[in-house]
């Protein structure tokens, strides 16, 4: 809850639902729950703007509401405003891993946050029943709508219980039960979408999808310390994991060598299955966990101030507590530039300084003791922030962009519109030209140069959330 | 002698030896920086190359689609715009726009929501307080009663007065006091109207006093 991260949620609000669902959302990060009245004193808005930007909010999960009494309080959830920028990347999970279906379920479903499954699947196949090269029937759509809930993938939202006397649901999580749906029944409601009576609605795992990261972060970091047939060790390790222990424990409960032998016999690569005690015994050396959260850390420091830095930051770390003139030794760096970086590292936070002074020495010169250690934590917290910032001047610099070509912008937007519908009347093609020429070439020249600053700047927010992620997910394990 | 009063010694918090410590050497000093640091700093290092390819492409134009989609959404919730007046050509285009949203409400699961979010529950408002003179009757009223009392200025001036006259405009003056006294009052509610004039007499009396024992 810093200020930094209360910026960025602002921002990321302004960008996705306008800037009265901002205000709102940054009133309610401020002050923590607060009822409806409240805000609108605090904001100044008129109530029914205040109503629709909570509706907003809760819609999509970014804050919840906490009732006491006939009171309704309404909280931000910081944390779920950020997953948004992290949407197309559960999309691309989808794509690669289960192909186009699974795909279009799961961006009709984050787009609609709640949805009962038959209106889901009856939306997305009227949607592209005239689209020749999707080729969707609502079987294949039912049986991946199956299939994503049994991997859990999607699980039901939670349902409102009714107490009684009050108006005021109680929202209860309940255990998600792999529906069946009948494929007649679908046909049906793809004829007349009005009349559909499912009320078991449905929401997409956030968790299920960090469990598939995290577990290709650290696949594909085996396979870049060892080589590959150490990430498929890796990979077997992951599934014997979950078949026995909590998908999100600190440690997997012990797995027997002999399970591991079976399932790589499956898979048949000899190799895998000759070398299989070798490869386990590099990775129980090399390995020592495998989050090397410090590794980072050094990619940070590396990046912000140089390599010299950076040998000074992992020095300090493995010694643990060094004092300064031993940095000066072991560094092998000249005296003036060493100590410059010392502090430079100490100015930004990534170290931090522990003043011992001897007591004995009661007058004359006190010459303290300055240690010098890394707290690991406050250096993720660091970085944490140093990521939120830049996420919120990345944002900031594009709407800022945007604004100042806005003319430029719409303008593209109206001749591409214009062009569209003459193709689709298929006119000719000399007319379309003559709408196309409107642009003119320095304004093409202009409007392709903010098209691809813009794209770099989209690149680095989504580049910036997996680093995040990385952070978060260091911060989870202690 | 400036600089005494506080500790003894050099008026910098830190000896010259644990100066040298910090790699602080006499004579050392940087100048003092005035200017404000630049707005945008330079960069010292450069950053890394983004890598593009075809996933983080796609992962772009998702994006770009969500946030058209909301935007589109009656999720995106629009101020209440209001115009100054003025017609623009522009206006056709942007009403058309705010038409095709207006009246869409967000459709929720609205079982999961506190009754106040829901649509029907919209309360009603106490309506605020009516200014006296929003109506027309009393505006009208007020407008007479001023007339009559210029009228009855005038009349004063020309001495003129009827018994029955007279009853009727002591009535309306009547009326007309009482308004402003209640002005009167409020305006006293403040004490920017009284009276904190000093007119200086009272300057040297003190002084006389004071002169036989001195406060130290």
């Amino acid at each position: 809850m810093s200020h930094q991260l209360g910026r960025l949620v602002a921002q990321i609000l302004q960008r996705y639902c306008g800037e009265i669902v901002e205000k709102v959302g940054n009133d309610l990060f401020m002050y923590g729950s607060k009822p409806i009245a409240m805000i609108v004193k605090s904001t100044g808005l008129p109530r029914t703007q205040v109503i629709e930007s909570l509706r907003t909010l809760m819609k999509f999960d970014l804050a919840i509401f906490e009732a006491t009494g006939p009171h309704v309080d309404y909280k931000l959830l910081p944390d779920n405003v950020l997953l948004l920028i992290r949407y197309p990347r559960y999309l691309l999970q989808m794509k690669s891993k289960y192909g186009t279906e699974a795909e279009l379920i799961i961006e009709e479903l984050l787009q609609q946050a709640t949805c009962s499954a038959t209106l889901l699947l009856v939306t997305i196949a009227n949607k592209y029943k005239d689209d020749k090269d999707k080729n969707l029937t609502i079987v294949t759509l039912k049986d991946t709508f199956i299939s994503l809930a049994t991997a859990a993938y999607i699980q039901q939202a939670p349902v409102a219980e009714m107490k009684e006397g009050s108006e005021i649901p109680n929202l209860v999580q309940v255990a998600t039960i792999v529906p069946d749906l009948d494929t007649r029944a679908l046909m049906q409601a793809m004829a007349n979408p009005a009349d559909i009576k499912d009320n078991i609605y449905w929401k997409v795992n956030y968790d299920r999808f960090h469990q598939d990261f995290r577990d290709d972060i650290m696949i594909k970091a085996m396979t870049r310390r060892i080589d590959d047939t150490a990430g498929e060790v890796m990979r077997l390790l992951l599934q014997q994991m979950y078949l026995s222990s909590a998908a999100w424990a600190e440690e997997s409960n012990a797995i027997p060598v002999t399970d591991l032998r079976e399932s790589s016999r499956l898979t048949d690569k000899i190799l895998l299955h000759q070398h299989l005690e070798h490869y386990l015994k590099v990775m129980e050396e090399n390995g020592a966990g495998f989050i090397r959260r410090a590794d980072v850390l050094d990619h940070v420091v590396t990046e912000r101030l140089g390599s010299k830095a950076a040998r000074i930051f992992r020095l300090i770390r493995a010694k643990k507590y060094v004092e300064e003139e031993d940095i000066q030794k072991n560094a092998m760096l000249p005296n003036k530039e060493c100590k410059q970086l010392t502090y430079k590292l100490l100015e930004e936070h990534f170290i931090s300084v522990q003043p011992m002074r001897k007591s004995q020495q009661v007058s004359g010169t006190q010459k303290g003791i300055y240690l010098y250690h890394v707290k690991l934590f406050e250096a993720l917290h660091v970085c944490r922030e140093m990521c939120y910032s830049s996420l919120h001047n990345l944002s900031r610099a594009r709407s800022q962009l945007v604004s100042e070509h806005g003319r430029a912008l719409d303008k593209q937007r109206r001749v591409r519109t214009i062009v569209h519908g003459m193709r689709m009347r298929s006119e000719t093609e000399e007319s379309i030209n003559d709408v196309l020429e409107t642009l003119t070439p320095p304004e093409v020249n202009l409007l392709a140069q903010v098209e691809k600053q813009l794209k770099q700047l989209s690149t680095a927010e989504l580049e910036l959330d997996r680093n995040l992620f990385i952070l978060n997910w260091y911060l989870h394990y202690p | 002698m400036a600089g005494r009063g506080r500790g003894r010694g050099t008026n910098t918090s830190l000896t010259q030896e644990q100066m040298q410590a910090l790699g602080i050497a006499r004579g050392d000093n940087a100048p003092q920086v005035l200017a404000p640091p630049p707005l945008f700093p330079k960069l010292e290092t450069k950053p890394l190359p983004l890598n593009s390819d075809a996933a983080t492409d796609y992962m772009v134009i998702v994006k770009d689609q969500f946030i058209e989609y909301l935007h589109e959404s009656p999720a995106y919730v629009k101020a209440n715009r209001e115009t100054d007046g003025i017609e623009r050509y522009s206006d056709k285009y942007k009403l058309l726009a705010l038409d095709a949203n207006k009246g869409r409400v967000l459709d929720c699961v609205w079982a999961n929501f506190p009754p106040e979010l829901r649509p029907q529950a919209s309360r009603i408002r106490p309506s605020s307080r009516k200014r006296k003179l929003d109506d027309p009757k009393d505006i009208e009223k007020r407008l007479q009663l001023l007339e009559k009392k210029e009228t009855q200025e005038n009349t004063n001036e020309m001495m003129a007065t009827a018994g029955d006259d007279n009853k009727k405009q002591d009535d309306i003056d009547e009326d007309l006091e009482d308004e402003e006294e209640q002005e009167d009052e409020i305006d006293d509610g403040t004490d920017y109207a009284n009276n904190y004039f000093d007119n200086g007499e009272d300057y040297e009396d003190e002084d006389d006093n004071l002169d036989d024992d001195p406060v130290y």
